[in-house]
């Protein structure tokens, strides 16, 4: 079973990418538990861990949310491919994270992103999901952690 | 390096006798250098008396040499002065000697007497000045007072003649008592020496040891402080001494080290070494208890069991720039001195893994016992009962999550959640407890725990949230379980079970129970409730087979909720019913029925009844109703507070009743589905309550 302490160090990977990136911390929503097909905005970052535990991490936001942030960032350029590099930079801080609080009990893939697509995730067998809304600003996001 | 009281008492030994060995060399060298000043001077002596021996025969011949010479009329002034000179000679060393000591006394006395009588016999030659001749021109002859002068001399020859060799004897005598004396303080001085080569020669050897012994001794020290860097570097545990001021003596072990993550632990204070690591009350425990240790009175064995210490959860950084949480394990042992405690030495061992191990081997234990109780339960339990049951907790759990999935992002919003949850969670662990399914009903009660302390926040977020989250994803794998063991005992049966979804995983289906299968929960929950609670009652029911399927459900959540009610505000222990001249045992009655505007409910116990001011004093205690609000309350809307969210009697929370969830709950519920209820009571007599339900297709005004 997957510890609070595990979920709080994707959690805080998250909110702290928004805190360093934009100045602007982000919040966390009502947390809850994935029912049926993972709910994707339109751009998702997304880490494949095994080790300890196994399954996925992935962040998953919409277009304009991301616009505001690269626009928060100095960024001008608001392309496909910036989009994509945000949410993968943030995909990575989680692993970042992730490794700086588990060490070598978590092996961390480098991120994978898709971008309009449906992603193939391989949810690992007996773990359900848990999805946490990410709030920033006026818009929100999701963090899910689906690890056995 | 501590010494063995056998080296010690050695090398004190061999340094006494050093010191004896000195002060005899120092009384060896005062005594040589007296007995030599007294050699030197007997030898002065000795020479004084072997030249005095020579004075009588020399006398003796001078006076022959003198008389010969007035024989023959020579010149005599030659000779006598020569007398003269022997004379004076002899009298002055003789004066001497006679002082000297250490001389034969009685030989010295007989030389003393022969010279006396010498002595006026020489004065009379040598008192003579004249001119002992005459000359005449033929010839010369003796004058008058020549020829006295002759008569003197050679009477003085004879008594020299006849005196000498009795005087050299008694001077040889003294000359031979000197000599002796002499050689026997040469040999004192002799012994004497060779006693002071020997001891020289001991306090070489003395020394010699001692140099040996020191080189050994220091040999031995550096040994013991090699095997001491040895153990210090090696040992697991982290040791260390703490002084009166609490610091950190200069020795500690490598471990530590490791432990603490830095290196600089000489002079640190306990409180230094822990701070940041772990809470401020928690350090000001730990500096409280180290504070006792001081003290002369403190029972080690005592300290040891109250030690706050002995488990320490710290925080450290993990080097990769993260924190980690580690366990360590400190003992204390008291270093005595003979002015009392003198250091403390902490002994620190880190026991993460042991704790770690601890802990998985406490959640298997609780898994296998929760699951053996689960078992047991379902043993229990009717198949259909029990699928009724899972059937409503995975669709109760869909509806919490539902809660929790709607947004939230203030306080309030997160805070509205909690009173939804409530209800949800406590119909279900009534439900769990009525089957005996106490691991569930223990897991919901701790998600009930979690939200009574979520409710007393003054701030809420998303973060309070997450450990309820996985809490509820514990409870559903923990239903899962449960699904798959029925399943599992329903083929055992040979009772074939279709599967079915639940919430977002394949899951398994049980058949849903009917009227029967109700009054036989009720009816065992009736019975365990009597027994938790020590309370005697019997539940009649009648009626519950008209109950239409649609209904059957909120009855049942219903009917689980008041018969607890009853069960622990309700009824009385039978001596408080005794008292009040009741029966012995209590009744609670159950009656549905069809009427004509659709079904009626009346659930009745013979118990205390409601008391309105002692429901107005709970609303008060609970926060619901300041005391102006409660004094304006009439009975009527007293009793209306039973069906408030959070209201409860009971201070204490148990699994049956506190949480102020179960009244609110059937209200919920009856309200839900158009229904009405009312409540009825004569204190110390009844509680009635009457639920009326539209007929179905049919809908009735709240």
């Amino acid at each position: 079973m997957l510890r609070e302490e595990e979920l709080k160090t994707f959690v805080d990977g998250t909110t702290r990418y928004f805190e360093v990136a934009a100045q602007q911390p982000a919040s966390i929503g009502s947390p809850y538990l994935l029912e049926g097909e993972p709910a994707m905005h339109d751009y998702t970052g997304m880490i494949s861990v095994s080790g300890k535990r196994e399954g996925v991490v992935y962040f998953t936001a919409p277009r304009a949310m991301l616009t505001v942030l690269l626009m928060k960032m100095q960024e001008s350029d608001f392309s496909h491919e910036s989009m994509r590099d945000l949410v993968g930079e943030v995909a990575n801080t989680i692993s970042g994270n992730a490794r700086r609080d588990f060490g070598h009990d978590f092996v961390i893939s480098v991120p994978s992103v898709f971008a309009g697509e449906k992603p193939q995730i391989s949810q690992p067998t007996g773990a359900r999901a848990f999805v946490i809304p990410i709030h920033w600003r006026s818009h929100s996001a999701k963090l899910v952690v689906s690890l056995t | 390096m501590l010494l063995s009281g056998v080296d010690r008492n050695r090398r004190l030994l061999t340094a006494a006798a050093g010191i004896v060995l000195a002060a005899v060399m120092g009384l060896v060298l005062i005594a040589g250098f007296r007995l030599a000043t007294q050699i030197r001077a007997n030898v002065g002596t000795l020479q004084q008396a072997s030249e005095l021996e020579a004075y009588p025969s020399a006398i003796s011949e001078q006076l022959t040499a003198l008389r010969q010479r007035l024989d023959t009329l020579e010149y005599t002034g030659h000779v006598h002065g020569e007398l003269a000179s022997s004379v004076r000679g002899f009298n002055r060393d003789f004066t001497a000697l006679e002082h000297q000591k250490g001389i034969d006394p009685t030989a010295m006395r007989a030389a003393v007497a022969l010279w006396t009588n010498y002595t006026p016999v020489l004065a009379k030659v040598l008192s003579y000045h004249g001119e002992p001749y005459s000359d005449t021109a033929t010839n010369s002859s003796l004058s008058r007072s020549g020829r006295v002068f002759y008569a003197h001399v050679r009477r003085a020859e004879l008594f020299a003649q006849a005196n000498a060799a009795a005087l050299h004897r008694e001077l040889a005598v003294v000359s031979a008592s000197l000599q002796a004396r002499t050689a026997a303080a040469a040999s004192r001085l002799r012994w004497l020496l060779s006693g002071g080569v020997l001891a020289v020669l001991l306090l070489g050897l003395a020394a010699a040891y001692l140099q040996v012994a020191r080189g050994r001794g220091e040999r031995a020290a550096r040994d013991a402080q090699d095997q001491t860097r040895d153990i210090l570097a090696t040992v697991r545990e982290g040791f260390f001494l703490l002084d009166a001021d609490y610091r950190i003596g200069a020795v500690w072990s490598q471990a530590l080290t490791t432990m603490f993550g830095r290196g600089d632990f000489a002079g640190l204070t306990f409180e230094e070494l822990l701070r940041d690591k772990v809470p401020t009350e928690t350090l000001n425990t730990a500096m409280k208890f180290i504070k006792l240790l001081w003290g002369e009175r403190a029972h080690e064995n005592l300290m040891k069991s109250i030690n706050p210490l002995g488990q320490l959860e710290v925080t450290m950084d993990n080097g990769r720039g993260g924190k980690e949480t580690r366990y360590l394990q400190f003992d204390f042992h008291r270093v005595m001195g003979p002015k009392g405690v003198k250091h403390v030495l902490c002994a620190v061992g880190d026991i993460t893994s042991s704790v770690m191990l601890t802990r998985e081997l406490h959640e298997a234990q609780e898994n296998a016992h929760s699951q053996i109780d689960m078992m047991v339960g379902m043993l229990h339990s009717d198949p259909l009962q029990l699928g009724s049951f899972l059937d409503s907790a995975s669709a109760g759990l869909k509806h919490v999550n539902a809660i929790l999935k709607e947004p939230a992002r203030t306080h309030a919003e997160f805070s509205k959640k909690l009173s939804g949850l409530a209800r949800e969670l406590h119909s279900m662990k009534g439900e769990a407890a009525a089957l005996n399914l106490m691991s569930i009903a223990q897991r919901v009660h701790h998600l009930e725990d979690m939200l009574a302390e979520l409710k007393a926040r003054s701030e809420l977020t998303g973060n309070d949230f997450l450990p309820l989250v996985l809490k509820l994803d514990e409870l559903l794998a923990h239903l899962r379980g449960v699904r798959e063991m029925t399943l599992k005992l329903s083929s055992l049966r040979e009772q074939p079970s279709p599967a079915d979804g639940t919430l977002s995983t394949p899951a398994l289906r049980v058949p849903t129970a009917g009227p029967e299968e109700l009054a036989s929960t009720l009816q065992s929950l009736a019975h365990k409730l009597a027994e938790d609670h020590g309370k005697d009652f019997k539940l009649a029911l009648s009626g519950l087979a008209q109950c239409p399927p649609a209904y059957l459900g909120m009855l049942k959540d219903c009917l689980i909720q008041m018969l607890r009610n009853a069960a622990v505000h309700g009824i009385e222990a039978n001596e408080v019913r005794r008292a009040g001249a009741k029966s012995g045992g209590g009744q609670v009655r159950v009656d549905f029925r069809r009427v004509e505007s659709g079904y009626e409910l009346t659930f009745e116990d013979d118990g205390a009844g409601l008391s309105p001011e002692a429901l107005k004093e709970a609303a008060v205690r609970k926060k619901l109703l300041s005391e102006e609000q409660a004094a304006q309350l009439d009975n009527r809307a007293a009793l209306a507070l039973i069906f408030k969210p959070g209201f409860s009697t009971r201070n204490e929370v148990s699994m049956d009743a506190g949480r102020g969830a179960g009244m609110d709950v059937v209200a919920k519920a009856v309200y839900g589905l158009g229904g009405r209820i009312g409540v009825s009571t004569n204190p110390g007599r009844y509680t009635r309550f009457k639920i009326a339900l539209p007929a179905l297709g049919e809908t009735a005004v709240a």
